[in-house]
């Protein structure tokens, strides 16, 4: 009786205690961002996911900024460090105009220097940067680095000129990153930069500083006021909080706890429609999902590297007759009800000016699947439902990774269509490190997986032929005419002429259907109608949060 | 006797020093041969191959396995554990960072467990099949039968989400840093109500189970009859006799549940989003950070071991018969 009182007691006091000194974000000017996990470092260098880059885009500023031309469907450089810049008639060079009115957090100004030495710290092999070995348009040395004095001419403290290599086609894109403090870093040895303190107190010169660092719990970012990008009326703190788990991501956004969640789930949208205080949204465009073949023979491969069709997916009608035997609208119109759209190739619908929209889709049509297979050899000739080529019968595993329920339910489908054609196929569900290793390793007949992809447009990276030197081919495609395009690309410049060449591509990419593209996937967001002037598109959910209001 | 003790106890310590060498030989090499790799995180797919075999280097993962073992023994034994791929620091100070609170967490919940589990037993076989002990063994075994994750999200709902008293995740509210002490000290003790309740629970069932039924064996002996007759009163009964004579299995059990439950954080701490020793090994895991997986395993071997060595040295120590048998 008497632990039944005091149990209540204490109950009751840490309720009224705890309720007291609990803020209602309702009633701040500050925002709280749900992150999934926690992040490693705040150095830019080393932001290798997807976290770590929003949170130090936030911090760092960079030399150009870029933001997303809705009706080009493209990339758009703007001021940001650098005030203005001007390329040389070769482009062999580019001059920089930087800003004499940017501080770091610590007080010191920022000037040309810090340019130069973040180049040179980004390249340096003893830093293993996250952009390590990427700058190939550049004077380095036999390991990569970067040749700092071939390459920079600093012409005053807020004047640089970079130098690119001959017969280089640099593009801004690929030599904006963000800058770091040489002051700070400059007397750390280079190889202990990764585990350096200076990454866990940052001296930053972007729109927010860091505030507080709870490990695993928050990151709280409060405005700088004294940055050039610094809006009075915007938004004062940014809080990111870390919530692991799925379903209380979305209990704290309905209790007004956090006030933005992405990568929500489609399935989850009818009960968030209910909270009359949340908007919801999606980024497009941005990852799809597909059925890979393996186009060759994994093992023959793997033994000897000896290229030789795979036996079931080497052929391109092949392939085509899959596509055309999958129900691709009905997973977008049952599972993804509205949040996609289905693709047709590797490029983004969001590519306005690149995308091919004269292809015709795969629409789905069993008889000409079968009529397709048939053509190819592909009979049940012994009639156990089950489609035959000589000795060989069409049945296969398909991988998906394990805990992702529309992967589930879309190998559901699949399975279920390919039967109707004759084909058999099991589901091998495992965990997603499996999968991609089982990916580099080509060590599969056929699997699902979604891919990010990259801004600005990059298809070189996953259909170029070379499998050595282009890891993300996963399926092994191979095709001369492609390369001749794909390597045409690299070296051009002019926009109308890629626009030209993409679409060149795409077509080959169509008529060969090295994989079965499914759907573009949207992210959908879910928010506090409180914050307002988001501007959510194709380069991020935060993209530019400084922006944001918040309605009082 | 002294030199006796000695000895046992230096044969329990080489005996529990072996068990862990064994434990994270094993793991060295199960986490190596499992599929995935490390590197692929770290490489930029744009880049040239060449490139992932540096960084493998880095990560000395270029070497024979066998060869990585024995500079793994040669570190560990030196008390480096190598540096986590992950974090880019040494797996010992990033343990650090976390274990405290999967210990506190733990001792804190094990001390509700004990209390609540002793009350709710005494009171139950104060009237053996009466309606409250009924209903309890029916409860404790749904809640014994129910998974932790099952019950975590079922209280947040409603105690989060309906009732709205609790919140439903983290260790402290974002803004507690402008707190006072008092004030943090709360709010910490307010985020933890959910989920040392959720922990609890399951454990709470185990424990009740097993001192409900040894009070009730040792209520049914004869001394205890015996006592009665003498007209000792019931309440001396209960706690100079019963008690003790009931308590020594509860002991053992309680070691191996603690071990048990170090493990069993993991789920909660995902659950409520609470930065323990859990959801860091989850993170290793998946992201094939070899070393802080090792490193983690090694630290809870070494916590379960060090319990059950605990729990037997208080058996010992309370019953002195047992002191030779426990310790072997």
């Amino acid at each position: 009786m008497i632990i039944k009182k005091y149990s209540l007691i204490i109950i009751a006091l840490l309720l009224v205690v705890g309720g007291c000194e609990k803020e209602s974000p309702v009633h701040s000017n500050r925002v709280v961002v749900a992150l999934s996990a926690d992040i490693t470092s705040f150095n830019p260098l080393f932001s290798f996911s997807v976290d770590e880059g929003v949170v130090s885009e936030l911090l760092y500023l960079s030399l150009v900024d870029f933001t997303w031309d809705e009706e080009k469907g493209n990339i758009k450089p703007g001021p940001m460090l650098a005030k203005k810049w001007e390329w040389s008639k070769d482009s062999s060079s580019i001059t920089f105009d930087l800003r004499d009115d940017v501080y770091w957090s610590d007080g010191r100004k920022f000037y040309a220097e810090d340019v130069v030495f973040s180049f040179d710290v980004y390249s340096d092999p003893g830093v293993q940067s996250r952009l390590y070995g990427g700058f190939t348009d550049f004077y380095t040395d036999d390991e990569n680095h970067v040749n700092v004095n071939k390459t920079f001419e600093v012409i005053d403290s807020f004047k640089v000129r970079i130098n690119f290599k001959p017969n280089s086609t640099p593009t801004l894109p690929e030599i904006i990153f963000h800058i770091i403090p040489k002051h700070v870093f400059e007397n750390v040895e280079r190889k202990s930069i990764e585990a350096s303190e200076e990454n866990f107190k940052p001296v930053t010169n972007g729109p927010f500083k860091l505030a507080g660092w709870d490990k695993n719990q928050t990151i709280r970012l409060k405005v700088n006021d004294q940055s050039f990008l610094h809006n009075p009326n915007g938004v004062s703190e940014i809080i990111f909080k870390v919530v692991p788990d799925y379903n209380s991501r979305l209990t704290q956004l309905k209790k007004g706890e956090v006030d933005f969640v992405e990568l929500v789930k489609t399935e989850d949208i009818p009960g968030l429609k209910q909270v009359d205080y949340l908007n919801i949204s999606s980024q497009k465009g941005r990852e799809y999902d597909y059925l890979a073949w393996n186009n060759i023979d994994y093992e023959l491969y793997n033994t000897n590297g000896k290229i030789k069709p795979h036996k079931f997916f080497g052929s391109p009608v092949v392939r085509r007759a899959l596509s055309y035997g999958i129900n691709r609208r009905e997973i977008l119109d049952e599972y993804l009800a509205g949040y996609g759209q289905l693709a047709i190739g590797p490029v983004s619908p969001i590519f306005k000016g690149v995308i091919d929209s004269g292809l015709e889709q795969y629409e789905y049509n069993p008889e000409k699947s079968k009529q397709l297979l048939e053509s190819e050899g592909w009979k049940d000739i012994d009639n156990d439902g089950i489609l035959e080529k000589g000795n060989t019968e069409f049945r296969f595993k398909l991988f998906i990774p394990s805990g992702n329920p529309r992967r589930n339910y879309a190998a559901t489908i699949v399975k279920n269509n390919l039967k109707q054609l004759g084909i058999d196929v099991t589901i091998e569900s495992v965990e997603m490190g499996v999968l991609i290793d089982n990916m580099y390793k080509k060590a599969m007949d056929a699997w699902m997986i979604g891919l990010y992809i990259a801004i600005p447009i990059d298809l070189k990276i996953a259909w170029y032929s070379d499998l050595e030197k282009t890891p993300y081919n996963f399926v092994s495609y191979k095709n001369a005419e492609a390369d001749k395009i794909l390597d045409e690309i690299s070296e051009e410049t002019y926009q109308g002429k890629l626009d030209s060449l993409y679409r060149q591509l795409q077509e080959i990419i169509h008529r060969d259907e090295p994989v079965t593209f499914l759907y573009w996937v949207d992210n959908i967001v879910v928010y506090n109608k409180r914050i307002e002037n988001i501007n959510i598109n194709p380069l991020g959910t935060i993209h530019h949060c400084w922006n944001w209001t918040v309605r009082k | 006797m002294r030199s006796t003790i000695a000895r046992l106890l230096i044969k329990r310590i080489f005996s529990s020093l072996i068990i862990l060498f064994l434990i994270i030989t094993f793991l060295f090499f199960l986490v190596r041969i499992s599929p995935g790799d490390p590197v692929q995180k770290f490489v930029n797919p744009t880049l040239s191959p060449k490139l992932a075999e540096q960084v493998r280097e880095s990560l000395n993962l270029d070497k024979p396995i066998h060869m990585q073992y024995i500079g793994f023994l040669t570190s560990a034994i030196s008390g480096d554990l190598g540096v986590s791929y992950n974090f880019r620091r040494d797996v010992s100070s990033v343990i650090l960072e976390y274990l405290p609170f999967t210990l506190l967490f733990t001792s804190v919940s094990f001390i509700f467990q004990m209390i609540v589990s002793f009350w709710l037993s005494i009171k139950s076989v104060k009237k053996i099949n009466g309606l409250f002990d009924r209903a309890l063994s029916n409860i404790t075994l749904l809640i014994y039968a129910t998974p932790v994750f099952v019950t975590g999200v079922f209280l947040v709902f409603i105690f989060s989400e309906l009732l709205n008293i609790f919140p439903s995740s983290g260790l402290s509210s974002y803004d507690s840093a402008d707190f006072s002490f008092w004030a943090r000290l709360t709010d910490y003790i307010y985020h933890l109500i959910l989920p040392i309740i959720t922990l609890s629970l399951i454990e709470i069932a185990i424990f009740y189970k097993y001192l409900r039924d040894n009070l009730e064996d040792v209520y049914n002996k004869l001394f205890v009859l015996n006592l009665r007759a003498s007209g000792v009163s019931e309440k001396d009964i209960l706690l100079k006799h019963v008690i003790p004579n009931a308590i020594n299995p509860l002991i053992t059990i309680a070691g191996i549940e603690l071990g048990i439950m170090l493990g069993g954080t993991l789920i909660v701490e995902v659950v409520f989003g609470l930065p323990g020793m859990g959801r860091l090994i989850i993170e290793a895991i998946f992201t094939r950070d070899y070393p802080l997986v090792i490193g983690c395993s090694l630290v809870v071997s070494f916590l379960i071991i060090f319990s059950n060595f605990l729990a037997d040295i208080i058996k010992a120590f309370l019953d002195k018969r047992l002191l030779t048998g426990s310790l072997n």
